[in-house]
């Protein structure tokens, strides 16, 4: 079998949002409590080689392409959108969500195939996004936003959003229909590939440990 | 470039920098440094072994213990034609990040499911492949060759460092037969790759098979400690004075045989050194020198 070394493990965790608790809660049901202090971003947990880093969500992926963190649980939406090749482990059934393509209610498209050519999309994910309207042949200009992204087309910034929705109240309140389903989203296991190489025995053992848990 | 240089079996190797194009937003780097390693012709199995262990024995000469990571992309195209899946591009990103899910966005065939599982969540030997050649109902020459491929590695001693792990893909569309990926514990990222090109060759003219690896040398320093790597070797400047010129030369040849970085030019007054006529001085202290 592969080479085990007996190197620490780093396991990455979203530092606050919705998938911190679910994240945290799983790895406790894996034997793997969460030792730190709030805003420690290196901690250790009940399982002495295992640390957990808790940083930003869409930072994971990097974190985890890069082997500074061997394992991370992070939204399908966000490792599509750094495009980093990391290990897709296992979903892990929760944080679910689609990306959705949203109007205003009162724009009168009804479809993405109906956004003219050159329109401008605002979105926080401009690699998916634009993927996506490529695929569908529709070319348009994506706008980056870091938050309130619902917002860009009432004040006239774009057309449309392409955002995440997972019971479509915020879009409901901002007067946003949504058309299309860009992708569906859950959190996920990711690992670097070359941890999942030197570390084999112990990532397997924590991948199939989390597989049959629910948080 | 080395390919356009082949006739017939030809071993070619280099270290240089490279260039790569990105798009401008893109933040890696444009040019970096690489060694690789190429076999044109010579029979398939012997050659892919020979590359495989040539890889580690170069990593092993500079301190790296290094693994390989071996996949085939004849293996993948066999399967694509036998469960009729079209889309390659899609399949091997699904396949490289070992994302089950992307997977069932491209067959529902439950046959190709359970071969497609097996190949990107397991990691093994040859034995693997015989594995997923019997869920599939083909691969048995892919099976034989991995065999032999593996019997041939034991004869260069590195067998148990070389596993197979299907999921491991080259970006480039010219590979087509065995690919592999070279690893060192503690670095995130491949340290190199390789793999079997055979079909490029006809763009240089030349319809052989070829096979070959490069490996990063900035990614080999990293692995090494960084930046002090080489410090310590600093350059030897020797000087002759008129009618010395070939004294100063046999000397020079005795440092670097040594291992010393020597540099050798004609006198011209400078104060730090070696320097050669009737007698072979330190400059510094103008002590006699004796290597």
């Amino acid at each position: 079998m592969p080479p085990e070394t007996k190197e620490r493990l780093v396991f990455a965790v979203p530092n606050k949002g919705r998938m911190r608790d679910p994240a945290l809660r799983l790895l406790e049901s894996a034997g793997i409590k969460w030792l730190g202090e709030e805003r420690a971003y290196l901690s250790k947990t009940t399982d002495p080689e295992i640390d957990i880093l808790s940083v930003r969500a869409a930072d994971i992926p990097v974190y985890v392409y890069y082997g500074i963190a061997d394992l991370g649980i992070t939204g399908r939406d966000i490792v599509a959108e750094t495009g980093l090749e990391v290990y897709e482990l296992a979903d892990l059934g929760f944080g679910c969500c689609d990306l959705v393509v949203a109007v205003s209610k009162d724009s009168g498209i009804r479809s993405p195939s109906e956004i003219p050519h050159g329109s401008k999309i605002a979105t926080e994910f401009p690699n998916v996004a634009k993927a996506y309207f490529d695929e569908i042949g529709i070319q348009v200009e994506t706008i980056t936003l870091k938050g309130a992204v619902e917002i860009a087309p009432r004040l006239g910034l774009a057309i449309a959003i392409v955002d995440i929705s997972s019971t479509g109240a915020t879009l409901e309140k901002n007067r946003l229909s949504a058309i299309g389903k860009v992708m569906s989203s859950s959190a996920r296991l990711i690992c670097n590939k070359i941890s999942y190489k030197t570390k084999y025995d112990k990532v397997e053992a924590i991948t199939n440990k989390l597989k049959g848990l629910s948080p | 470039m080395l390919a356009s240089k082949a006739k017939d079996e030809g071993r070619l190797c280099y270290i240089t920098n490279c260039i790569r194009y990105l798009e401008s937003k893109n933040l890696s780097l444009r040019e970096y440094w690489q060694a690789g390693a190429e076999l044109i012709g010579g029979e398939r199995i012997s050659a892919d072994a020979e590359a495989v262990a040539l890889a580690l024995e170069m990593l092993d000469s500079v301190g790296i213990r290094a693994s390989v990571d071996l996949g085939s992309m004849g293996v993948i195209r066999r399967l694509m034609e036998r469960y009729r899946i079209r889309d390659y591009k899609k399949l091997t990103r699904a396949i490289a990040s070992k994302s089950i899910d992307d997977l069932r966005k491209l067959t529902t065939d439950s046959d190709a499911l359970e071969t497609f599982t097996l190949l990107m969540t397991k990691r093994g030997g040859a034995d693997l492949i015989g594995e997923i050649s019997k869920a599939a109902g083909c691969l048995e020459e892919e099976h034989e060759y991995f065999k032999s491929l593996y019997r041939a590695l034991e004869a260069y001693g590195c067998a148990s460092r070389v596993f197979v792990d299907l999921s491991t893909i080259r970006e480039m569309a010219y590979y087509n037969g065995l690919v592999f990926e070279i690893f060192t514990p503690g670095m995130g990222l491949p340290i190199g790759g390789g793999g079997r090109y055979d079909a490029m060759m006809k763009d240089f003219g030349i319809d052989t098979a070829a096979t070959g690896f490069a490996l990063s040398i900035d990614l080999c320093l990293k692995a090494l400690g960084g930046g002090d790597w080489g410090k310590n070797n600093e350059t030897v400047r020797v000087y002759y004075k008129d009618g010395y010129r070939e004294k100063a030369i046999s000397l020079v040849r005795v440092l670097r045989g040594k291992g010393e970085c020597c540099t050798l030019d004609a006198y011209r007054g400078e104060g730090r050194g070696i320097l050669v006529g009737e007698k072979t001085i330190v400059l510094e202290s103008g002590e006699e020198y004796a290597p």
